[in-house]
Protein backbone atom coordinates (compact mmCIF):
# COMPACT_ATOMS: atom_id res chain seq x y z
CA UNK A 1 0.00 0.00 0.00
CA UNK A 2 1.60 3.16 -1.36
CA UNK A 3 1.55 6.37 1.09
CA UNK A 4 0.77 9.98 0.54
CA UNK A 5 4.70 10.70 0.13
CA UNK A 6 5.48 7.57 -2.00
CA UNK A 7 2.77 9.05 -4.20
CA UNK A 8 3.99 12.29 -4.37
CA UNK A 9 7.81 11.10 -4.64
CA UNK A 10 5.93 9.39 -7.84
CA UNK A 11 4.49 12.42 -9.52
CA UNK A 12 8.00 13.96 -9.64
CA UNK A 13 8.95 12.08 -12.71
CA UNK A 14 5.82 13.70 -14.82
CA UNK A 15 6.79 17.37 -15.62
CA UNK A 16 5.81 20.41 -17.65
CA UNK A 17 7.44 19.85 -21.37
CA UNK A 18 7.56 23.12 -21.77
CA UNK A 19 9.27 24.31 -18.11
CA UNK A 20 10.80 21.11 -17.50
CA UNK A 21 9.84 21.20 -13.53
CA UNK A 22 7.86 18.28 -12.59
CA UNK A 23 4.56 18.72 -11.02
CA UNK A 24 4.58 18.94 -7.04
CA UNK A 25 7.61 21.62 -7.57
CA UNK A 26 5.13 23.55 -9.70
CA UNK A 27 2.59 23.10 -6.96
CA UNK A 28 0.20 22.00 -9.48
CA UNK A 29 -0.73 19.00 -6.84
CA UNK A 30 -3.29 20.35 -4.25
CA UNK A 31 -3.88 17.14 -2.09
CA UNK A 32 -3.64 12.96 -2.38
CA UNK A 33 -6.20 11.71 -0.31
CA UNK A 34 -6.06 7.87 0.54
CA UNK A 35 -8.89 5.51 1.39
CA UNK A 36 -9.13 1.43 1.47
CA UNK A 37 -10.51 1.41 -2.24
CA UNK A 38 -9.42 4.57 -4.02
CA UNK A 39 -6.69 7.29 -4.45
CA UNK A 40 -7.85 10.88 -5.48
CA UNK A 41 -5.83 13.28 -6.35
CA UNK A 42 -6.66 16.78 -6.96
CA UNK A 43 -4.54 19.31 -9.03
CA UNK A 44 -4.46 22.13 -11.06
CA UNK A 45 -2.47 23.37 -14.20
CA UNK A 46 -0.80 26.88 -14.50
CA UNK A 47 -3.89 28.44 -16.78
CA UNK A 48 -7.18 27.12 -17.71
CA UNK A 49 -7.40 26.11 -21.51
CA UNK A 50 -4.36 25.03 -21.22
CA UNK A 51 -3.68 22.39 -23.95
CA UNK A 52 -1.57 19.59 -22.01
CA UNK A 53 -4.31 18.91 -19.38
CA UNK A 54 -5.24 15.61 -21.16
CA UNK A 55 -2.02 14.53 -21.05
CA UNK A 56 -1.28 15.78 -17.62
CA UNK A 57 -4.40 14.10 -15.97
CA UNK A 58 -3.73 10.79 -17.72
CA UNK A 59 -0.07 10.83 -17.00
CA UNK A 60 -0.47 11.55 -12.91
CA UNK A 61 -3.64 8.59 -12.83
CA UNK A 62 -1.45 6.26 -14.98
CA UNK A 63 1.71 6.94 -12.10
CA UNK A 64 -0.50 7.09 -9.52
CA UNK A 65 -1.82 3.50 -10.24
CA UNK A 66 1.68 2.25 -10.70
CA UNK A 67 1.89 3.10 -6.90
CA UNK A 68 -0.70 1.14 -6.05
CA UNK A 69 -2.12 -1.52 -8.28
CA UNK A 70 -5.31 -2.48 -5.65
CA UNK A 71 -7.13 1.00 -5.25
CA UNK A 72 -9.13 2.87 -7.99
CA UNK A 73 -7.00 6.09 -9.00
CA UNK A 74 -9.66 9.33 -9.48
CA UNK A 75 -8.15 12.91 -10.93
CA UNK A 76 -9.69 15.77 -10.17
CA UNK A 77 -8.69 18.69 -12.19
CA UNK A 78 -9.60 22.01 -10.07
CA UNK A 79 -9.52 25.79 -10.84
CA UNK A 80 -10.66 26.92 -7.94
CA UNK A 81 -8.67 27.95 -6.45
CA UNK A 82 -6.42 29.12 -8.94
CA UNK A 83 -2.87 28.04 -8.82
CA UNK A 84 -0.26 30.81 -7.64
CA UNK A 85 3.43 31.22 -8.31
CA UNK A 86 3.42 31.43 -4.59
CA UNK A 87 2.84 27.57 -4.87
CA UNK A 88 5.86 26.47 -5.98
CA UNK A 89 8.29 24.36 -3.62
CA UNK A 90 11.55 26.46 -3.35
CA UNK A 91 13.20 23.70 -5.40
CA UNK A 92 10.38 24.77 -8.04
CA UNK A 93 11.33 28.31 -7.78
CA UNK A 94 14.67 27.73 -8.43
CA UNK A 95 14.48 25.96 -11.39
CA UNK A 96 12.39 28.39 -12.83
CA UNK A 97 14.47 31.02 -12.25
CA UNK A 98 17.18 29.01 -14.29
CA UNK A 99 14.61 28.55 -17.43
CA UNK B 1 -4.74 18.53 -41.18
CA UNK B 2 -3.31 21.12 -39.32
CA UNK B 3 0.30 20.03 -40.53
CA UNK B 4 -0.66 20.92 -43.83
CA UNK B 5 -1.26 24.32 -43.32
CA UNK B 6 2.15 24.70 -41.09
CA UNK B 7 4.28 22.71 -43.88
CA UNK B 8 2.93 24.91 -46.10
CA UNK B 9 3.49 27.99 -44.58
CA UNK B 10 7.11 27.33 -43.83
CA UNK B 11 7.21 26.23 -47.76
CA UNK B 12 5.92 29.59 -48.52
CA UNK B 13 8.29 31.61 -46.56
CA UNK B 14 11.56 29.88 -47.69
CA UNK B 15 10.27 30.57 -51.36
CA UNK B 16 9.18 34.20 -50.75
CA UNK B 17 12.94 34.62 -49.33
CA UNK B 18 14.55 32.79 -52.27
CA UNK B 19 12.38 34.75 -54.74
CA UNK B 20 13.90 38.03 -52.92
CA UNK B 21 16.90 37.14 -53.65
CA UNK B 22 16.35 36.55 -57.34
CA UNK B 23 14.71 39.87 -57.43
CA UNK B 24 16.17 41.90 -55.20
CA UNK B 25 16.71 44.48 -58.14
CA UNK B 26 12.84 45.09 -58.99
CA UNK B 27 12.03 45.44 -55.04
CA UNK B 28 11.80 49.33 -55.02
CA UNK B 29 10.11 52.36 -56.24
CA UNK B 30 5.96 51.92 -56.22
CA UNK B 31 4.24 49.26 -54.39
CA UNK B 32 2.14 48.90 -57.15
CA UNK B 33 3.95 46.44 -60.22
CA UNK B 34 3.57 42.58 -60.45
CA UNK B 35 6.27 41.46 -59.16
CA UNK B 36 5.92 42.93 -55.50
CA UNK B 37 1.93 42.37 -55.81
CA UNK B 38 2.47 38.58 -56.08
CA UNK B 39 5.74 38.53 -53.46
CA UNK B 40 3.71 40.43 -51.30
CA UNK B 41 0.57 38.09 -51.33
CA UNK B 42 3.22 34.75 -51.03
CA UNK B 43 3.90 36.52 -48.00
CA UNK B 44 0.54 37.45 -46.68
CA UNK B 45 -1.61 34.37 -47.90
CA UNK B 46 1.25 31.68 -48.57
CA UNK B 47 2.86 32.19 -45.41
CA UNK B 48 0.64 34.19 -42.75
CA UNK B 49 -2.71 33.33 -43.26
CA UNK B 50 -1.99 29.82 -44.03
CA UNK B 51 -0.06 29.83 -40.66
CA UNK B 52 -3.29 31.84 -39.08
CA UNK B 53 -5.48 29.22 -40.28
CA UNK B 54 -3.78 26.08 -39.20
CA UNK B 55 -2.85 27.78 -35.69
CA UNK B 56 -6.47 28.23 -35.01
CA UNK B 57 -8.02 25.29 -36.28
CA UNK B 58 -5.57 23.88 -33.18
CA UNK B 59 -6.05 27.01 -30.72
CA UNK B 60 -9.49 27.86 -30.88
CA UNK B 61 -11.00 24.62 -29.59
CA UNK B 62 -8.49 25.01 -26.82
CA UNK B 63 -8.87 28.68 -25.81
CA UNK B 64 -12.84 28.14 -26.07
CA UNK B 65 -13.58 24.98 -24.71
CA UNK B 66 -15.38 24.01 -27.63
CA UNK B 67 -14.93 21.13 -30.17
CA UNK B 68 -14.15 22.56 -34.08
CA UNK B 69 -16.82 22.28 -36.33
CA UNK B 70 -15.33 20.14 -39.03
CA UNK B 71 -11.82 19.12 -39.29
CA UNK B 72 -12.95 17.44 -42.83
CA UNK B 73 -13.99 21.48 -44.40
CA UNK B 74 -10.67 22.32 -42.93
CA UNK B 75 -9.45 19.60 -45.50
CA UNK B 76 -11.11 20.79 -48.19
CA UNK B 77 -9.93 24.51 -47.34
CA UNK B 78 -6.26 23.40 -47.40
CA UNK B 79 -6.71 22.09 -51.02
CA UNK B 80 -8.96 25.29 -52.41
CA UNK B 81 -6.48 27.61 -50.66
CA UNK B 82 -3.44 26.77 -51.86
CA UNK B 83 -4.60 25.95 -55.40
CA UNK B 84 -6.05 29.50 -55.22
CA UNK B 85 -2.87 31.48 -54.08
CA UNK B 86 -0.44 29.74 -56.57
CA UNK B 87 -2.97 31.05 -58.89
CA UNK B 88 -3.44 34.27 -57.97
CA UNK B 89 0.45 34.42 -57.16
CA UNK B 90 1.28 33.34 -60.91
CA UNK B 91 -1.84 35.89 -62.30
CA UNK B 92 0.10 38.88 -60.56
CA UNK B 93 3.81 37.57 -61.75
CA UNK B 94 3.11 37.44 -65.08
CA UNK B 95 0.06 40.53 -65.48
CA UNK B 96 -2.03 37.67 -66.44
CA UNK B 97 -5.00 40.17 -64.63
CA UNK B 98 -8.21 38.74 -67.18
CA UNK B 99 -9.99 35.81 -66.42
CA UNK B 100 -6.89 33.58 -64.48
CA UNK B 101 -6.84 36.19 -61.80
CA UNK B 102 -10.56 36.36 -61.39
CA UNK B 103 -10.94 33.00 -60.95
CA UNK B 104 -8.02 32.74 -58.52
CA UNK B 105 -9.05 35.32 -56.37
CA UNK B 106 -12.44 33.99 -56.20
CA UNK B 107 -10.99 30.27 -55.12
CA UNK B 108 -8.95 32.29 -52.55
CA UNK B 109 -12.50 33.88 -51.41
CA UNK B 110 -14.21 30.97 -51.57
CA UNK B 111 -11.83 29.08 -49.36
CA UNK B 112 -11.95 31.95 -46.77
CA UNK B 113 -15.73 32.13 -46.42
CA UNK B 114 -15.08 28.20 -45.79
CA UNK B 115 -12.99 28.92 -43.06
CA UNK B 116 -15.20 31.67 -41.65
CA UNK B 117 -17.99 29.34 -41.61
CA UNK B 118 -16.05 26.67 -40.11
CA UNK B 119 -14.61 29.14 -37.47
CA UNK B 120 -18.41 30.54 -36.97
CA UNK B 121 -19.56 27.24 -36.66
CA UNK B 122 -17.50 26.46 -34.09
CA UNK B 123 -17.80 29.38 -32.23
CA UNK B 124 -21.65 29.12 -31.92
CA UNK B 125 -21.58 26.71 -29.14
CA UNK B 126 -18.88 28.68 -27.22
CA UNK B 127 -20.83 28.77 -23.50
CA UNK B 128 -17.95 31.42 -21.77
CA UNK B 129 -16.46 33.85 -24.17
CA UNK B 130 -13.35 35.42 -23.21
CA UNK B 131 -11.34 38.64 -24.18
CA UNK B 132 -9.53 35.92 -26.79
CA UNK B 133 -12.65 35.21 -28.48
CA UNK B 134 -13.67 38.74 -28.96
CA UNK B 135 -10.39 39.49 -31.26
CA UNK B 136 -10.74 36.11 -33.24
CA UNK B 137 -14.85 37.22 -33.76
CA UNK B 138 -13.65 40.72 -34.93
CA UNK B 139 -10.59 38.87 -36.99
CA UNK B 140 -12.72 36.80 -38.81
CA UNK B 141 -15.06 39.29 -39.69
CA UNK B 142 -12.05 41.30 -41.23
CA UNK B 143 -10.47 38.35 -42.96
CA UNK B 144 -14.04 37.67 -44.89
CA UNK B 145 -13.87 41.67 -46.06
CA UNK B 146 -10.62 42.42 -46.53
CA UNK B 147 -11.15 38.39 -48.69
CA UNK B 148 -14.43 40.36 -50.68
CA UNK B 149 -12.08 43.79 -50.92
CA UNK B 150 -9.57 41.76 -53.02
CA UNK B 151 -11.89 39.51 -55.01
CA UNK B 152 -13.33 43.22 -56.43
CA UNK B 153 -9.82 44.69 -56.86
CA UNK B 154 -8.42 41.85 -58.92
CA UNK B 155 -11.61 41.54 -60.90
CA UNK B 156 -11.33 45.74 -61.03
CA UNK B 157 -7.52 44.98 -62.90
CA UNK B 158 -9.06 42.70 -65.66
CA UNK B 159 -12.42 44.71 -66.56
CA UNK B 160 -12.16 47.67 -64.45
CA UNK B 161 -15.79 48.72 -62.87
CA UNK B 162 -14.87 50.64 -59.62
CA UNK B 163 -14.93 54.59 -60.14
CA UNK B 164 -12.66 55.73 -57.41
CA UNK B 165 -8.82 55.06 -57.76
CA UNK B 166 -7.68 51.40 -57.51
CA UNK B 167 -4.72 52.47 -54.92
CA UNK B 168 -7.47 53.87 -52.90
CA UNK B 169 -9.02 50.66 -52.41
CA UNK B 170 -5.72 49.08 -52.15
CA UNK B 171 -5.05 50.66 -49.23
CA UNK B 172 -8.04 50.11 -47.58
CA UNK B 173 -7.73 45.89 -49.01
CA UNK B 174 -4.50 45.87 -47.09
CA UNK B 175 -5.22 47.75 -43.73
CA UNK B 176 -8.16 45.72 -43.26
CA UNK B 177 -5.74 42.42 -43.77
CA UNK B 178 -2.99 43.73 -41.95
CA UNK B 179 -4.72 45.32 -38.81
CA UNK B 180 -7.95 43.77 -38.95
CA UNK B 181 -7.03 40.24 -39.53
CA UNK B 182 -3.25 39.76 -38.79
CA UNK B 183 -2.58 41.59 -35.68
CA UNK B 184 -6.47 41.31 -34.49
CA UNK B 185 -5.59 37.51 -34.60
CA UNK B 186 -1.71 38.08 -32.91
CA UNK B 187 -3.52 40.66 -30.06
CA UNK B 188 -6.38 37.77 -29.16
CA UNK B 189 -3.68 34.51 -29.52
CA UNK B 190 -1.27 36.18 -27.66
CA UNK B 191 -3.20 37.66 -24.75
CA UNK B 192 -3.67 33.69 -24.26
CA UNK B 193 -0.08 32.48 -25.53
CA UNK B 194 2.67 35.09 -24.01
CA UNK B 195 1.06 34.63 -20.39
CA UNK B 196 1.06 30.95 -20.38
CA UNK B 197 4.49 30.65 -22.02
CA UNK B 198 5.80 33.22 -19.52
CA UNK B 199 4.02 32.13 -16.54
CA UNK B 200 2.23 35.49 -15.93
CA UNK B 201 -0.22 36.07 -13.71
CA UNK B 202 -1.63 38.23 -11.61
CA UNK B 203 -1.57 41.65 -14.63
CA UNK B 204 -4.94 43.83 -15.65
CA UNK B 205 -5.93 43.35 -18.70
CA UNK B 206 -7.91 47.01 -19.05
CA UNK B 207 -4.84 47.89 -21.61
CA UNK B 208 -6.16 45.01 -23.99
CA UNK B 209 -9.76 45.52 -23.52
CA UNK B 210 -9.11 49.52 -24.79
CA UNK B 211 -6.93 48.06 -27.49
CA UNK B 212 -9.76 45.71 -28.78
CA UNK B 213 -12.63 49.25 -28.54
CA UNK B 214 -10.00 51.23 -30.17
CA UNK B 215 -8.71 49.48 -32.90
CA UNK B 216 -11.87 48.40 -34.06
CA UNK B 217 -12.85 51.74 -33.84
CA UNK B 218 -10.26 53.37 -35.47
CA UNK B 219 -10.02 50.95 -38.26
CA UNK B 220 -13.55 51.14 -39.22
CA UNK B 221 -13.32 54.92 -39.53
CA UNK B 222 -10.18 55.08 -41.20
CA UNK B 223 -11.76 52.63 -44.04
CA UNK B 224 -15.06 54.42 -44.23
CA UNK B 225 -13.00 57.76 -44.34
CA UNK B 226 -11.11 56.66 -47.08
CA UNK B 227 -13.92 55.31 -49.31
CA UNK B 228 -16.22 58.63 -48.89
CA UNK B 229 -13.08 61.00 -48.93
CA UNK B 230 -14.44 63.12 -45.90
CA UNK B 231 -12.79 65.75 -44.22
CA UNK B 232 -8.95 65.28 -43.31
CA UNK B 233 -9.16 66.14 -39.81
CA UNK B 234 -11.91 62.85 -39.42
CA UNK B 235 -9.69 60.52 -41.02
CA UNK B 236 -6.45 61.70 -38.67
CA UNK B 237 -8.54 61.17 -35.79
CA UNK B 238 -9.56 57.50 -36.49
CA UNK B 239 -6.21 57.12 -37.68
CA UNK B 240 -4.80 58.45 -34.56
CA UNK B 241 -7.59 56.22 -32.33
CA UNK B 242 -6.06 52.88 -34.41
CA UNK B 243 -2.63 53.91 -33.54
CA UNK B 244 -3.49 54.73 -29.95
CA UNK B 245 -4.93 51.17 -29.83
CA UNK B 246 -1.88 49.56 -31.25
CA UNK B 247 -0.02 51.63 -28.44
CA UNK B 248 -2.29 50.12 -25.83
CA UNK B 249 -1.98 46.52 -26.99
CA UNK B 250 1.83 46.76 -26.96
CA UNK B 251 1.62 47.99 -23.03
CA UNK B 252 -0.36 45.26 -22.31
CA UNK B 253 2.40 43.04 -24.07
CA UNK B 254 4.68 44.99 -21.49
CA UNK B 255 2.73 43.87 -18.51
CA UNK B 256 2.24 40.48 -19.16
CA UNK B 257 5.74 40.72 -19.88
CA UNK B 258 7.17 42.31 -16.35
CA UNK B 259 4.22 39.52 -14.32
CA UNK B 260 6.57 36.91 -16.04
CA UNK B 261 7.85 34.38 -13.81
CA UNK B 262 9.65 32.92 -16.44
CA UNK B 263 12.88 35.29 -16.29
CA UNK B 264 14.88 33.84 -19.22
CA UNK B 265 13.71 34.64 -23.13
CA UNK B 266 13.87 31.07 -24.90
CA UNK B 267 14.22 31.05 -28.75
CA UNK B 268 10.45 31.71 -29.20
CA UNK B 269 10.06 34.56 -26.75
CA UNK B 270 13.22 36.09 -27.76
CA UNK B 271 11.75 36.42 -31.70
CA UNK B 272 8.36 37.59 -30.26
CA UNK B 273 9.82 40.58 -28.21
CA UNK B 274 11.75 41.53 -31.34
CA UNK B 275 9.19 41.30 -33.26
CA UNK B 276 6.68 43.02 -31.27
CA UNK B 277 9.70 46.16 -31.42
CA UNK B 278 9.01 45.81 -35.19
CA UNK B 279 5.11 46.14 -34.34
CA UNK B 280 6.08 49.39 -32.55
CA UNK B 281 8.26 50.74 -35.57
CA UNK B 282 5.51 49.41 -38.38
CA UNK B 283 2.94 51.75 -36.15
CA UNK B 284 5.55 54.97 -35.74
CA UNK B 285 6.05 54.66 -39.82
CA UNK B 286 2.23 53.99 -40.40
CA UNK B 287 1.21 57.26 -38.24
CA UNK B 288 4.50 59.15 -40.46
CA UNK B 289 3.07 58.17 -43.65
CA UNK B 290 0.00 59.71 -42.87
CA UNK B 291 0.82 62.52 -40.75
CA UNK B 292 4.00 63.68 -42.41
CA UNK B 293 4.14 65.22 -46.39
CA UNK B 294 7.56 63.63 -47.29
CA UNK B 295 7.75 66.05 -50.46
CA UNK B 296 9.36 63.80 -52.87
CA UNK B 297 7.58 61.52 -54.28
CA UNK B 298 10.83 58.77 -54.45
CA UNK B 299 11.06 59.04 -50.80
CA UNK B 300 7.54 58.69 -50.12
CA UNK B 301 7.71 55.32 -51.98
CA UNK B 302 10.71 54.36 -50.17
CA UNK B 303 9.26 54.94 -46.95
CA UNK B 304 5.65 53.27 -47.67
CA UNK B 305 7.50 49.79 -49.22
CA UNK B 306 9.70 50.33 -45.71
CA UNK B 307 6.73 50.45 -44.05
CA UNK B 308 5.54 47.25 -45.78
CA UNK B 309 8.62 45.06 -44.94
CA UNK B 310 8.47 46.01 -41.47
CA UNK B 311 5.10 44.94 -41.13
CA UNK B 312 5.38 42.18 -43.34
CA UNK B 313 8.84 40.69 -42.82
CA UNK B 314 9.94 42.51 -40.09
CA UNK B 315 6.77 41.88 -37.46
CA UNK B 316 4.50 39.07 -38.76
CA UNK B 317 7.53 36.93 -39.85
CA UNK B 318 9.68 37.82 -36.78
CA UNK B 319 6.39 36.97 -34.37
CA UNK B 320 5.56 33.56 -37.01
CA UNK B 321 8.92 32.20 -36.45
CA UNK B 322 9.19 32.83 -32.51
CA UNK B 323 5.60 31.23 -32.04
CA UNK B 324 6.21 28.46 -34.53
CA UNK B 325 9.66 27.42 -32.47
CA UNK B 326 6.65 26.99 -29.61
CA UNK B 327 3.83 25.58 -30.84
CA UNK B 328 5.18 23.28 -33.52
CA UNK B 329 7.37 21.03 -30.87
CA UNK B 330 4.19 21.54 -28.32
CA UNK B 331 1.75 19.83 -30.85
CA UNK B 332 4.16 17.00 -32.08
CA UNK B 333 5.15 16.44 -28.99
CA UNK B 334 1.40 15.94 -27.95
CA UNK B 335 0.65 13.57 -30.45
CA UNK B 336 3.75 11.27 -30.27
CA UNK B 337 4.84 11.84 -26.45
CA UNK B 338 1.64 12.73 -24.98
CA UNK B 339 0.70 8.93 -23.59
CA UNK B 340 4.27 7.95 -22.75
CA UNK B 341 4.66 10.91 -19.72
CA UNK B 342 5.07 8.89 -16.20
CA UNK B 343 5.84 5.75 -18.30
CA UNK B 344 9.05 6.28 -20.13
CA UNK B 345 11.44 9.14 -20.17
CA UNK B 346 10.21 11.85 -22.51
CA UNK B 347 11.94 14.66 -24.18
CA UNK B 348 11.33 18.54 -23.64
CA UNK B 349 10.20 20.27 -26.12
CA UNK B 350 13.44 22.80 -26.09
CA UNK B 351 15.37 19.30 -26.57
CA UNK B 352 13.77 18.52 -29.88
CA UNK B 353 15.13 21.00 -32.25
CA UNK B 354 18.83 22.80 -33.04
CA UNK B 355 18.73 25.86 -30.62
CA UNK B 356 22.31 26.48 -31.90
CA UNK B 357 20.97 26.49 -35.39
CA UNK B 358 18.04 28.44 -33.99
CA UNK B 359 20.57 31.15 -32.70
CA UNK B 360 22.49 31.71 -35.76
CA UNK B 361 19.24 31.71 -37.22
CA UNK B 362 17.58 34.73 -35.22
CA UNK B 363 20.76 36.70 -35.77
CA UNK B 364 20.95 36.20 -39.40
CA UNK B 365 16.94 37.12 -39.54
CA UNK B 366 17.46 40.05 -38.28
CA UNK B 367 20.73 41.09 -39.83
CA UNK B 368 19.15 40.43 -42.63
CA UNK B 369 16.02 42.51 -42.23
CA UNK B 370 18.03 45.58 -40.80
CA UNK B 371 19.62 45.37 -44.14
CA UNK B 372 16.91 45.36 -46.19
CA UNK B 373 15.63 48.37 -44.11
CA UNK B 374 18.51 50.66 -44.79
CA UNK B 375 18.55 49.07 -48.80
CA UNK B 376 14.88 50.18 -49.24
CA UNK B 377 15.32 53.18 -47.50
CA UNK B 378 18.24 54.28 -49.47
CA UNK B 379 17.80 51.76 -52.60
CA UNK B 380 20.75 50.31 -52.06
CA UNK B 381 20.71 47.18 -54.47
CA UNK B 382 23.73 45.39 -53.19
CA UNK B 383 23.01 46.08 -49.21
CA UNK B 384 19.42 44.51 -50.50
CA UNK B 385 21.02 41.66 -52.19
CA UNK B 386 22.44 40.75 -49.09
CA UNK B 387 19.64 41.30 -46.98
CA UNK B 388 17.84 38.54 -48.82
CA UNK B 389 20.47 36.38 -48.92
CA UNK B 390 20.52 36.43 -44.78
CA UNK B 391 16.88 36.29 -44.61
CA UNK B 392 16.79 33.13 -47.12
CA UNK B 393 19.50 31.69 -45.03
CA UNK B 394 17.75 32.46 -42.14
CA UNK B 395 14.36 30.78 -43.88
CA UNK B 396 16.59 27.71 -44.89
CA UNK B 397 17.54 27.33 -40.89
CA UNK B 398 14.27 27.46 -39.84
CA UNK B 399 12.60 25.20 -42.46
CA UNK B 400 15.41 22.71 -40.97
CA UNK B 401 14.55 23.00 -37.68
CA UNK B 402 10.61 22.90 -37.88
CA UNK B 403 11.32 19.48 -40.21
CA UNK B 404 13.80 18.11 -37.40
CA UNK B 405 10.96 18.12 -34.94
CA UNK B 406 8.11 16.76 -37.50
CA UNK B 407 10.42 14.11 -38.32
CA UNK B 408 9.73 13.47 -34.51
CA UNK B 409 6.81 12.50 -35.43
CA UNK B 410 7.34 9.74 -38.19
CA UNK B 411 10.15 8.22 -36.46
CA UNK B 412 8.35 7.27 -33.19
CA UNK B 413 4.69 7.10 -34.92
CA UNK B 414 1.27 8.98 -34.16
CA UNK B 415 -0.71 8.07 -30.96
CA UNK B 416 -3.24 10.40 -32.52
CA UNK B 417 -5.03 10.47 -35.21
CA UNK B 418 -7.30 13.84 -34.59
CA UNK B 419 -5.03 16.41 -36.04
Amino acid sequence: MATKEQILDGLKLVADPELGINLVDLGLIYDVSIDEQSIVVSMTLTTQGCPLHESMIEAVRHVVQMADLTKIVYVDLVWDPAWTPERMTVEGKRMLAER
Amino acid sequence: MVSKYFAASVASFVVLCGLLVLNYADIQGHHFQPKLLALTHVATLGWVTMIIFGAMFQLVPVVLEVKLFSARLGEVQFWLFLAGVVGLVYGFWTFNVGLHLAVSASVVTLSMFLFVTNMLLTMGTVSKWNLTGHFLLAALFYLAVTSVAGLLLSINLGFPFISQIHLDYLKIHAHLGFVGWVVMVIMGVGLKLFPMFGLSHGFSTVPARIAFVAVNVGLMGTTVEWLLTGPPWLLHLYIAILVGGILCFVVQLLLIFKHRLRRVLDLGMRHSAVAFGYLFVSTGLGAFIAFVNVGSKDSADAVVLLYGFVILIGFFSTLIVGQMYKIVPFLVWFHTFSDKVGKEPVPMLKDMFSEKIGNAQFLLLNFGLLCVFAGVLGSWNLLLLAGFAFLFTASLLFAFNIVTVLRLRFRYGNKRTDS
